[in-house]
Order: structure tokens, then C-alpha cells, then sequence
């Protein structure tokens, strides 16, 4: 501050005044403005659905991130002669997790195989990530592995393990086509709201007849193209796998609701009276954008996206149903559960296989829409202060 | 009211060739042909196959053709892979088959849906309301092939009630229409239950309670109306919902409705048969929201129809 | 008003709906019940290749010989001219058997009497015309014909009627003009008495790639009377010059074809070459006779319409329901009808095992062609007496791509074959006593030893992969197993890509791909390891090893071998020197004979194919039908052929059965 900027000296008759003015001013700066998110973190906190179900959510996401950490037997090593061994939990642990035991060394003049081949052979090909977090796994808990608590499939494979690995698929493919069903219909939503005028109009027809397009039937077209030797080879020069795509063409049928939900917020919060305010006192263009428009599209967002998450995973199951899921020897739930249905005879009913993939994914989907509710009612203006 | 009807009609047609032009191109990009099979042919036999059923014209020529046999006389073809029939044919023997499955799918969710969604919101924070949504929500988050395993299992094997499969008796279509309507079920009272909840703290449901009205006829005749629009609007999606879920259980449960046609359709390259059933699934599509667009204008006065 | 009747009014719409919804017809239950797998394609004996199709065709229509329902041994059909013989074999058991009167010294003509007695549905008797009109029905190229080899590799000049490309010079040929309705697969008028001269291809050659090519079109030279006429096969009308002529198609004239009726009752067949099988093939569906004037009437698909269709065979088309049912009745016209004791038989149309299993279980089925595999092991185990599997003619193998890099070294085939342990598949994912399979061709043909490959050997595998180059698995592209999907054969693709693994380091990718692109990319050759079933047609190990010829139509691996193709031509051709009795080889009743010198070709060649491993064979196939104790006239064989006619219902032991289990 400079000298020729302090304030004249106020004749004493107005101190007073300007004191009352002053207490005003101190007390409506102690009241704290409550940002949105701290409010809505507030209000989640005191639902308790919610956040038993965001902890679920939270620990699980991190299983699966560090499921080659995990006590687990080898997804791949198939046991054949425990084929459909029901779920067993005595003993709790059991080390299994080391050569196979059905091939009997055969030459003992054979190099016994390493520890990378053992490795490859039950986990398959792991990135330099999921081998250090194994190498760890080795360290800490040697050979030793939780029994097979949720049985063993028609190869002799254990559930459990596969049920963790199972999850790396389902929520990547849930999280990412989610997300890029996000990007596409966050811009293409905002762009239609903000031009607004015919333009708008144009962009929202096109959804519209693109919603009247029964979708399975387009992906199961992509999904056969991108089937194909050529197309594959195609891909793989430019290091894309089909999972990648898989995550696109799925991302990109659920765009359409992200689209004209954002741009029926935008369009409304354009007319709202506090960015109009914000407009009549000068603020500039890019303020508004982000300091009064994407907030509160962010909360839509936030909320469209763990109830897309579901859908995207029930669309993954489904795709595994009709065989057009995720390849094996890759897992994912929906293809677990598919096993599971597939072997539900009335001579002989392996439960186990229907089941728990079935209460990983129902499980899972709870807690997601739990959430989505949650945070929907913690986002909502209308309960602020609540 | 006439004019946004006959809009919107005009938006199907529209809505309908692109969807025939998007399939044309898809279909015919997927490598290989419909007429391949095991056994194979010489290309002289291939080309005759194809002239047959005209697959050797230039695909423009197919294109026009095609639309120009479909639009005068909505005559879809015949079908490469079910030889006796043409996919008129095949359509109207497998559409009265899925169209019952489907109404009875949604009568049996909006029943139980609607009645689950009042009672546990007028029970609000009840055991009645809490256990009701519970299920609800697992009825939305589990993949229908899972619940029709479940169910198989339970009233098939263990408690022989119904049928495993098959068409032609009432009870052959309980366990499907159950197994394709509990998803919706599920939706239709988390839907109701919030809406009957948005409506009961309103002033108009006050003052009829203060006039000393009995809760069932406030609940009944004033607060439901308000309740339902959400669930009239969410019908639409539902519907199409209900024709494309329709392909799992009617696979499970060995059903001769249209889903199978559908997923073989697309996977064996029956490009007639694929075409007339994704024209019909958009048309069903378009009308059903149509339909609950009206309706949803009758139910609400403030809705203006444009 | 309108909105206050609304809830009443879409209330009402949609109880409607329900009622509606819930009046569906119901058929009252038939004697015989059976899952028939897949909804049948067509019932046009011509057209058709599949399991299920053949079920229902055999049913309906009958061919000039049946095969007996327990041995497959020709017996009479619509042609009667056989009689019953005692033959006795090696142990001196005597047995009788039908022998064929018809065949003439060469064994080159056969010459069928067809029954007096047989008639079509409609009431008219069946006669050698309605044969003539069948078979060059079946050879038309305009015919959608998957199985013309059945004709056109036996038949004298049959496959230059069906090949326009093979006439020569001076060929008498006929020109059928287009039919002047406008219906699918019936014939035109056929204008005859003219040479042929010379075949121009219009245009310029057409790239094969081309998708949007325009499509082929001849100019065809004919001369008659002297004068030279001009014919443009499969051109558009109006749009040539005056003096050419626009045709359908212009084939070798039919009376060059060794397929002749010099009268009502006598159809008379000429062969290129001595063909034992050739009795057995008459008894195969897709020769079995059509009705002329129900085809030209209605044309195609609409004469197979159950009120259309006129059949021979012991049962006719009732009803059909997609992907329900197919109804039969019996067939009041059918000459052996005393002998057919069921009225009615419901062919349920279900694609899933385990709903097939389920609808047998609940006594909806009294027959079910084949179990899901993962139930196979507990109905073994409970030792039901409906649940007995036994021997097919059909071997899984695995393709190998010949053409792509490592697979094209004869060791690295032969390191993989030895690095599959077959037993291991079989006891876990089978399980049904399927054979593990060392040899393309299935055991159990008379006469013929399968040569094998060598078994499963671990060390001897990784010391081939080594002296192919690659110690250790190393330098091995990575290979990919294609199946088509299914859950059995991804858990064996699944087990072999563990195995290999395992046991040569090898880095294998699985690929399903849907039936009909999954058979694309095995045609092209777009794949290095790929599933594959094959079904023998007839008992004879040419059906199998006929495929791996150089560039034949079933090779589909890229592998040619020119000693094993002379080696199986020499083995068509040279038979002339067989006596007659090698008829019964073919059969399968073992007759007084040596062992042909036709059967050592075959033998080398499978050697050769067993060395060079372009197939690895997996396992042989065992049928698994599950038919109720009260149905009989159910026999196992070789092809899992079960005539309908043949079979009965004990009604009486039916509802005692379930009145002891219940429902």
C-alpha cells in the first residue's frame, strides 16, 4: 500500500458509525463460507449407506490394484484333477503357489524351470508393475495361498484368485469406458448448450435419432469387425489391444445421457440469475465457465458417473453372455458368472460357480448405486445446509 | 397435439433410414459372408449362391435395391440362414412370442414396482422401506443371465414349480417374465419412491390431508398422479429395455421369441433378417416413446406438446 | 375428461395386453418327443448340410435305400430290387444281410427297381422320373448344393454338368432360358439340340478381392444346324444386341449324364469309377427324391411350407413353429407304414445343452441327441442306463496353417503334437470315453488301419522344438488357437494353451470367433492353430483323408503334399481290379475277402499326413444320447443315424415309468 492511498481522516462524528459498520464487517467474515464440496462431504458423511459403500469401493479398487500382492493361487494353473472341487476353507492356507503339482518332474536331467517361467505359466504375460508387486508377494509370503475358499472351475482353476483378477477387468472396463463416455458426451453436451440456437438443435436431434438405434446390434457388428485377423493386426501396429477398443465402443454407446443431461444444465445455468449477476458485474467469459458453470456441472457429472459405472459392467456381463466379452484367458466378472450359468445342469449344480462371481458383481453394483444415490442427495442444492 | 404426432413420425422415418444405412454399412463390413459353411464350394458354385439371393451386385445397387423393396412394401426378404422363411414370416412368428414375454415382463414390474415404491414411501426409514429397496437395488445389480440362473436353480431343481424351458403353457412363461421384468421392477420402485416422496412434502398434499381426507385416498388419488411421471417417462427406455433383454432369457429358457434372431442374426450375417429386425426394434422403439410422451402430456398439465 | 380416464383407460389397455398376451395355442402333447438341437435351415434335402436338417429329412423323405437303423447296411427303400442273403465270417457265425441286385459286372451301372407300392404324400406313385428330376436337380449349379460331390465325383459326366467351365468343344448342351414367373428355384424353359463351340467371359476378368465387382457374365457359342447362335448366360434382358440371346445358364445336356429312368419303375445310375460306398451314399439325405410338380408350382422356400410340401417318407410335414417345433404325422401314403408305429413326433428346436438336459429331465423330451460335457461325468457316474455313449464316425482336430512362419517346419508340428496330452482334455473336459485321437481317421472301419502319430512326449517335444531352431521355445512367434465359440472348446483351447506352455514355452493366444467368420478365417488361412470336427458321411476312410488333398476345397491348411494326393487319386481310380464282394467292406460286415490294395493307398497316405502333421488329431467323438428306457428302435451306430420310422414308444412302460419317478 502506498501513503497516498490510506483514507482520509474521518471526522469523528462518523467513527461511530464507521465502527458499527466495522463489526458488520468482522462478523459476516467469520461466517465461513461453506464451499459446495465441503457441504456435500458433509452430508455423504452422515449417510451411512453411502460410505460403508464408498469404503467398500475404496478397498476394493485397491485388492485390485495390488491383487498380485495377494496370498492368491496362480489365476491359470490349472489343477485338472480338482475340477470342480467345491469351496473348501480347511486349512485356511495351503502352498500351492509354486510349481504345478500334476507334472511330475519326468527327467531330472531337465533344468528345473525358473522362477519367470512359473510365474508366466500361472499369472501369464505381467507388466514390469504386477512382477514386482509378485516379487514382493514371494517375499512376504513365499509359497503359501489362500485354500480354494470359492472352489475351483471345470479346469481346476481357483475362483477366488480368479475372482480378484476378474475384478482388474470389470473395473477398468466399467471406470474407462465410463470415462470416455464422459468426455464425449461432457463436450458434446457442453458444446450444444453453450451455442445454443440452432446449432443446439441440430446436435440434440442427432442424439436423438442415434437414441432410437437398438446399440447391442451395433456393437455386436464392431465387435465382429474388430474380431478379424486383419483388423487385429491392424491394432496391434499401433499397440492398441482389444480391451482398449472394447473401452471405446462401450464408452461411446453411453454418451448419449451424459450429453443431454450436461447440456440441460448448461442450458438452464446460462439463464440462472447468479451467472447473469456475474455477468452484470463484469466478470469475464472464462470465469464464469469455471467458476460458476463447471462446479456446478461437475456434481451431475459426478453423480452420472457412478451410476454409469453399473450399467457399463452389467453391459460387459452381457457381452460375456453372448461371447463377445473379453478374451480368454483374460477374466472379467461377467465371464466368470457366464461360466457359472453355463454349468447350472439338473444332474449336477456347481452353485459355486453362479455365485460368487454373481455376489462379486451384485456386491459391487450395490455399492455403486448406493453411492450414486448418496452423493446425489449430498450434491443437491436444494439439501444445502440440511 | 395432430401435428407433434405427425412430427414426430417424420423424425421416425428419418430415425429409421439412418439406422438402415448405419446397419447396411456395419453388416456389410464385417468380414466374410452368409453363405459360407463347412462344407466349402467351388467360387463358380459361390457366385451362383450369391447371384440367388443378388449378393453379387455392387453393394450401391444392394443398397438401393433393398431400401426400394422395403419402403413401398415393407417387404424385408428372405432370410439366408432360415431358408423355408422370409423374414416377414419369421417376424410374425416371433413377435407375438416376445411382444407377450415383454407386456407381461412390465406388468409384472410396474405391479410389483409401483406397490414396493408407495409402501415404502409412505413407511419411509422402515424395515418394510429399507429391506424393499435392498432388494430393489440387487435387482438392478445383477446381470438378468444370473437371476435366471438363481431362479433355475431354486424352482426348477430344488422346488420343481415350473418348467426349464419351452412355449405354449402359462407356466412356461412365469420364470421369464419374472427373470426379465425384476430389473425393471427394481427401477420402477426406486423411481416411484422417490417421486411418491417429492410429492408428499408438497403443499397441495398437505392442505389434502388437513381437509381431513383418509391417507389411502390422499395417497391414491392425489399424491400417486405426481408420483408416476417419472416412472411414465422412464417406460420408454424400459420398453426397449425389456425387447433387447428379452435375447438372454428367451436364450435360457429356450423361448421362440425374436432376442435369438437377433444375436444370430447379427452373428451369422443374415443381412435380411438382421436388417428387418433392427428396423423393427427402432420402429417398436419410436412408438413406444411416442406413446409415453402422450401419455405423459395427458397425465401432467404442464406439459406442452412441441 | 380424457385426463381423468387416462389411468382406468391405460389400465385397462393393458390388462388386454396380458389376456392377449397369455392366449397362445398349445398343441396336444405327441407320441414321441426329441430335441433336434439347432432350428433347422430348410427342409430341402438339396440344400441342407447339418445334423438336425437330416433328422427331420429323413423323415419325411425317403431315399432309393435306408440304412438299417442298427448296422447302416443299404437296405430297401423306394428301390426294392435287393435280396436277403447268409453270408458267414471269419469265426464261421453265420448272419444275413441285403445284397444288391442291381449292379452290373463292371460295377460301373447300377440299375434300381423302384417299389410299385411307393407313393408321394399326395397319393401319386413315386416313379424313376421323380429320381431323374431330383438328381439333376441336385447338380444344378443354380442349386445351393453343399454336398454336389456326392454326385459329382461318382457319376459319369455329372461333374461336367455341373461345372459350365468343363464342356468342350462339340458337347451336346442344353440352354435354360429364365423361368417366366418370377420365383426362386424353379426351371425355365430348356431349349436343347445345340453344340457347344466356345465360352467368352464378358468384360474384363473380375479381381476376386473386389467386393463391388459387377458380376460374371458368359457369352456362349453354340452351333446348331450349322449356323452359330450366340447366348449370354446370366445377363439382364434388353440389354444385349439382337442376336444374342439372354439365358440363365448353359450346361452340358442332360442326357450325357450317367442319371437315367428308361422307364417308370427302373432308374439307372453309370459311374465314373468302381465305388463301394456308392449304395451306402443313395441312402444319404441329400440324394433322397423331390416332387417335381409341388417345386415348379410354388418355387422355393414356398413348396416346403407344411401345406404345400409333398414328401415321400414315413412321416409329413405338419407343422412348423421356429425355433419351437416341428410337428410330423404319419404318412398314410408311405408304402412301409404297418411298420411305422408312430402317429405323431414333436422335433423341439433348442440350441442349449443344458436346456436340452433340463427338458429330458423333466420328461418333456424322451430323447435328447447329445448332453452338456459338464454334466457327462455325474451321469457316468450314477451308471444311468439312458446315458450310454458310443463310438462316432467323427474326429476333433486342430488345423495348423502350414503357410505361416514356424508352423511351416514339419518338427515344430510334431513338437506340438507331442506336447498335447489328449488324455488329460479328455478326462477333464470330456469325459464321455471320447478316444484320444492319433489318427485323422476314426477306428472301426473295416478293413482299414488308422496310421498314427506318436503319443504324448514331453522331453521328445522340447528336443524337436530345439532341433527345429528354437531351444527352449525360444524364437517362437507367438501363436494363436482359433475356435469358434463355445465353452468346451475354449476350456480345450484353454487346456492345450497350458499345456504347450508348460511343456515348450510356448506363448499361446486363444481367439473365438462366431461360427460364420470363424469359418471365413479358416478358409483364408487366417489363423495359425484352428479347431476343427469333422463328420464322416459315409463308412469309408476317404471321407476324412479326401480333405487334405493339394488345394482340395477342405484342406484349408495351405499343406501340399503331391505324394499324398497321387496316392489318394490312385486309390479313387484303382479299383476296378476289386471284386464284387468288397461291397459288404463298405457296409460294414466284414465279407471272405483280402484286404483291398484301395485301403494300403489310404493307409500310406494317412502315414505321409500322420508325419507331416498339417492336422493334429485330438480326440474321437462319442455320440451321447440319452434316450428314455421306454423308447425303442433306438440304436447306436457308427453315424449316430437314428431313423424315426424305426422307432417306438412301449406307451404302457411310458406311464409306468413316471408314475415310479414322479410328475
Amino acid at each position: 500500500m502506498t501513503e497516498t492511498e490510506q483514507p482520509p481522516a474521518l471526522p469523528s462524528t462518523q467513527s461511530a458509525e464507521l465502527q458499527r459498520y466495522e463489526r458488520l464487517l468482522a462478523e459476516a467474515e467469520q461466517i465461513q463460507g461453506i464451499s459446495l464440496w465441503r457441504d456435500a462431504w458433509r452430508r455423504l458423511r452422515k449417510n451411512r449407506v453411502a460410505m460403508i459403500s464408498l469404503g467398500y469401493l475404496i478397498v476394493l479398487s485397491l485388492l485390485a490394484v495390488l491383487t498380485p500382492l495377494l496370498p492368491l493361487q496362480p489365476p491359470r494353473q490349472q489343477i485338472t484333477k480338482l475340477a470342480f472341487q467345491a469351496p473348501t476353507a480347511s486349512p485356511l492356507f495351503i502352498r500351492e503357489y509354486k510349481i504345478a503339482e500334476n507334472e511330475p518332474a519326468e527327467n531330472p536331467d531337465e533344468p528345473l524351470p525358473t522362477q519367470a517361467k512359473i510365474d508366466a505359466d500361472g499369472f501369464g504375460p505381467l507388466n514390469w508393475f504386477d512382477r514386482s508387486l509378485l516379487a514382493a508377494r514371494r517375499a512376504i509370503f513365499g509359497e503359501w495361498c489362500f485354500n480354494s475358499i470359492c472352489g475351483r472351475d471345470r479346469l481346476g482353476r481357483d475362483l477366488f484368485a480368479r475372482l480378484f483378477w476378474g475384478a482388474r477387468v470389470s473395473l477398468l472396463v466399467g471406470l474407462v469406458a465410463t470415462l470416455v463416455a464422459l468426455v464425449i458426451g461432457v463436450s458434446y453436451g457442453a458444446i450444444a448448450g453453450y451455442l445454443g440456437g440452432r446449432v443446439d438443435n441440430v446436435m440434440m436431434r442427432i442424439v436423438d435419432v442415434m437414441y432410437s438405434i437398438p446399440f447391442i446390434f451395433v456393437v455386436i457388428f464392431i465387435i465382429s469387425i474388430l474380431n478379424t485377423e486383419d483388423v487385429k493386426a491392424l491394432m496391434a501396429k499401433w499397440g492398441i489391444d482389444r480391451l482398449t477398443v472394447f473401452f471405446l465402443v462401450v464408452g461411446a454407446i453411453f454418451w448419449l445421457t451424459m450429453a443431454r443431461v450436461v447440456r440441460g444444465q448448461v442450458v438452464s445455468l446460462r439463464n440462472e440469475q447468479f451467472v447473469e449477476a456475474a455477468r452484470v458485474i463484469g466478470a469475464s467469459r472464462r470465469r464464469i465457465i469455471f467458476r460458476h458453470v463447471v462446479p456446478n456441472l461437475l456434481s451431475v457429472v459426478i453423480v452420472y458417473l457412478t451410476l454409469t459405472i453399473p450399467q457399463v459392467m452389467l453391459f460387459e456381463a452381457f457381452l460375456s453372455f453372448l461371447g463377445l466379452g473379453v478374451e480368454r484367458p483374460d477374466v472379467s466378472w461377467g465371464l466368470l458368472a457366464n461360466e457359472g450359468v453355463e454349468v447350472i445342469t439338473p444332474v449336477r449344480t456347481v452353485w459355486w460357480m453362479v455365485v460368487y462371481p454373481g455376489l462379486a458383481l451384485a456386491m459391487t453394483l450395490f455399492a455403486l448405486n448406493f453411492l450414486g444415490d448418496g452423493l446425489r442427495d449430498a450434491l443437491d442444492p436444494r439439501m444445502k445446509n440440511r | 397435439m395432430g401435428w407433434f404426432i405427425i412430427k414426430r413420425l417424420g423424425w421416425m422415418l428419418l430415425t429409421l433410414w439412418v439406422v438402415y444405412s448405419v446397419s447396411f454399412v456395419l453388416m456389410r463390413s464385417v468380414p466374410g459372408s452368409p453363405l459360407s459353411a463347412e462344407r466349402k464350394v467351388s467360387p463358380e458354385i459361390e457366385q451362383n449362391l450369391k447371384r440367388r439371393y443378388r449378393l453379387d451386385q455392387p453393394l450401391g445397387v444392394q443398397y438401393w435395391d433393398d431400401l426400394r423393396r422395403i419402403v413401398p412394401h415393407g417387404d424385408l426378404g428372405a432370410s439366408l440362414k432360415i431358408q423355408d422363411f422370409s423374414v416377414n414370416e419369421i417376424i410374425a412368428q416371433g413377435f407375438p412370442v416376445s411382444a407377450s414375454l415383454g407386456i407381461l415382463a412390465l406388468a409384472f414390474a410396474l405391479t410389483l414396482g409401483l406397490t414396493a415404491g408407495i409402501i415404502s414411501a409412505v413407511r419411509r426409514g422402515s424395515l418394510a422401506d429399507f429391506s424393499m429397496m435392498t432388494i430393489a437395488t440387487i435387482g438392478i445389480a445383477l446381470p438378468n443371465f444370473v437371476i435366471a440362473g438363481i431362479v433355475i436353480i431354486l424352482f426348477v431343481f430344488l422346488w420343481p414349480l415350473f418348467p426349464p424351458g419351452g412355449w405354449g403353457r402359462i407356466s412356461n412363461i412365469i420364470l421369464p417374465a419374472f427373470c426379465l421384468g425384476a430389473p425393471y421392477a427394481a427401477y420402477i420402485a426406486r423411481l416411484t419412491r422417490t417421486g411418491m416422496l417429492d410429492v408428499l412434502s408438497q403443499d397441495y398434499i398437505r392442505t389434502a390431508f388437513a381437509k381431513g381426507l383418509s391417507e389411502r385416498t390422499v395417497i391414491l388419488r392425489h399424491a400417486l398422479r405426481g408420483a408416476l411421471l417419472p416412472v411414465v417417462s422412464f417406460l420408454g427406455p424400459a420398453i426397449a429395455g425389456v425387447l433387447t433383454g428379452s435375447l438372454v432369457v428367451e436364450k435360457i429358457f429356450g423361448i421362440p421369441g425374436l432376442g435369438v434372431h437377433f444375436v444370430n442374426a447379427a452373428l451369422q450375417l443374415d443381412y435380411p433378417l438382421a436388417m428387418g429386425l433392427v428396423l423393427l426394434y427402432t420402429t417398436l422403439l419410436y412408438v413406444m416413446n411416442l406413446l409415453v410422451d402422450l401419455s405423459y402430456a395427458i397425465l401432467d398439465p404442464r406439459v406442452k406438446l412441441h | 375428461m380424457l385426463r381423468s380416464a387416462f389411468p382406468y383407460l391405460a389400465l385397462l389397455i393393458l390388462l388386454g395386453a396380458v389376456a392377449w398376451s397369455l392366449s397362445f395355442g398349445t398343441l396336444p402333447p405327441a407320441d414321441f418327443t426329441f430335441c433336434n438341437g439347432t432350428e433347422i435351415q430348410s427342409v430341402d434335402p438339396a440344400i441342407v448340410t447339418g445334423q438336425p436338417e437330416g433328422r427331420i429329412i429323413q423323415a419325411i423323405f425317403e431315399g432309393l435305400v435306408n440304412w438299417d437303423p442298427r448296422t447302416l447296411e443299404p437296405s430297401p427303400g423306394v428301390a426294392d430290387n435287393f435280396r436277403r442273403v447268409t453270408v458267414r465270417d471269419e469265426r464261421g457265425n453265420e448272419t444275413t444281410k441285403w445284397e444288391f441286385e442291381g449292379l452290373s459286372d463292371d460295377q460301373l451301372t447300377y440299375t434300381f427297381h423302384i417299389r410299385e407300392n411307393a407313393k408321394w404324400s399326395d397319393g401319386t406313385p413315386v416313379t424313376a422320373h421323380d429320381f431323374v428330376y431330383s438328381f439333376r436337380r441336385f447338380l444344378d449349379p443354380m442349386t445351393p448344393n453343399r454336398y454336389v460331390f456326392q454326385l459329382t465325383s461318382y457319376v459319369h459326366n455329372a461333374d461336367r454338368y455341373y461345372s459350365p467351365s468343363m464342356l468342350q468343344p462339340g458337347d451336346p448342351v442344353e440352354i435354360e432360358l429364365y423361368p417366366e414367373r418370377d420365383l426362386i428355384g424353379i426351371r425355365g424353359k430348356v431349349l436343347r439340340g445345340y453344340t457347344f463351340v466356345e465360352r467368352v467371359l464378358q468384360g474384363e476378368a473380375p479381381d476376386p478381392e473386389d467386393e463391388d465387382a459387377p458380376p460374371r457374365q458368359y457369352l456362349y457359342i453354340l452351333e446348331k444346324d450349322g449356323n452359330q447362335h450366340r447366348f449370354l448366360a446370366g445377363g439382364e434382358p434388353g440389354s444385349v444386341p439382337s442376336d444374342v440371346t439372354v439365358c440363365r445358364q448353359v450346361l452340358l445336356d442332360f442326357s450325357e449324364v450317367g442319371i437315367k429312368a428308361p422307364d417308370d419303375h427302373t432308374f439307372v445310375v453309370t459311374l465314373k469309377n468302381p465305388t463301394p460306398y456308392f449304395l451306402t451314399l443313395m441312402g444319404f439325405y441329400p440324394l433322397f427324391p423331390v416332387n417335381e410338380r409341388c417345386i415348379e408350382t410354388y418355387g422355393s422356400p414356398a413348396w416346403t411350407r407344411p401345406e404345400n410340401i409333398v414328401s415321400n417318407g414315413a412321416f409329413i410335414l405338419k407343422e412348423r413353429r421356429l425355433r419351437d417345433r416341428i410337428r410330423l404325422v404319419k404318412n398314410p401314403h408311405y408304402w412301409d407304414r404297418d411298420n411305422v408305429r408312430l402317429n405323431t413326433v414333436d422335433a423341439l428346436a433348442v440350441e442349449s445343452y443344458v436346456t436340452m438336459l433340463n427338458l429330458y429331465e423333466s420328461g418333456v423330451a424322451d430323447w435328447i441327441s447329445t448332453v452338456p460335457a459338464t454334466s457327462v461325468k455325474t451321469l457316468l457316474a450314477e451308471k444311468r442306463q439312458d446315458f450310454q455313449p458310443s463310438p462316432m464316425m467323427t474326429v476333433y482336430f486342430y488345423r495348423i496353417n502350414v503357410t505361416k512362419p514356424a508352423l511351416n517346419n514339419k518338427l515344430v508340428r510334431q513338437a506340438i503334437s507331442l506336447a498335447i496330452n489328449r488324455q488329460e482334455i479328455l478326462d477333464t473336459v470330456t469325459g464321455a470315453g471320447e478316444v484320444a485321437a492319433y489318427s485323422i481317421v476314426p477306428p472301426g472301419i473295416p478293413g482299414y488301419t488308422p496310421a498314427t502319430t506318436a503319443p504324448y512326449n514331453p522331453e521328445r517335444a522340447r528336443q524337436l522344438l530345439a532341433e527345429a531352431g528354437y531351444p527352449g521355445g525360444e524364437g517362437m512367434p507367438t501363436l494363436e488357437i482359433l475356435f469358434n465359440t463355445s465353452e468346451d472348446h475354449a476350456a480345450i483351447a484353454e487346456m492345450i494353451q497350458q499345456q504347450l506352455r508348460k511343456t515348450l514355452n510356448l506363448d499361446v493366444r486363444l481367439r473365438n470367433e462366431e461360427w460364420n467368420s470363424y469359418q471365413i478365417s479358416q478358409q483364408q488361412l487366417q489363423y495359425d492353430i484352428s479347431r476343427s470336427g469333422w463328420i464322416g458321411d459315409y463308412l469309408a476312410p476317404n471321407t476324412f483323408l479326401d480333405m487334405f488333398v493339394t488345394d482340395g476345397p477342405n484342406n484349408q491348411t495351405g499343406w501340399k503334399n503331391a505324394e499324398y494326393t497321387r496316392l489318394i487319386e490312385e486309390a479313387a481310380a484303382g479299383l476296378s481290379d476289386i471284386q464284387r464282394d468288397t461291397l459288404s467292406i463298405a457296409v460294414g460286415v466284414a465279407g471272405p475277402v483280402s484286404i483291398p490294395t484301395r485301403m494300403d493307398l489310404l493307409h500310406q497316405a494317412e502315414v505321409i499326413l500322420m508325419d507331416e502333421l498339417p492336422v493334429i488329431p485330438l480326440y474321437f467323438y462319442v455320440s451321447k444320447n440319452m434316450v428314455r428306457p421306454y423308447v425303442h428302435g433306438f440304436y447306436n451306430n457308427l453315424q449316430d443315424v437314428h431313423p424315426l420310422r424305426a422307432i417306438w414308444v412301449d406307451e404302457e412302460a411310458k406311464r409306468k415309468f413316471w408314475e415310479e419317478h414322479g410328475r
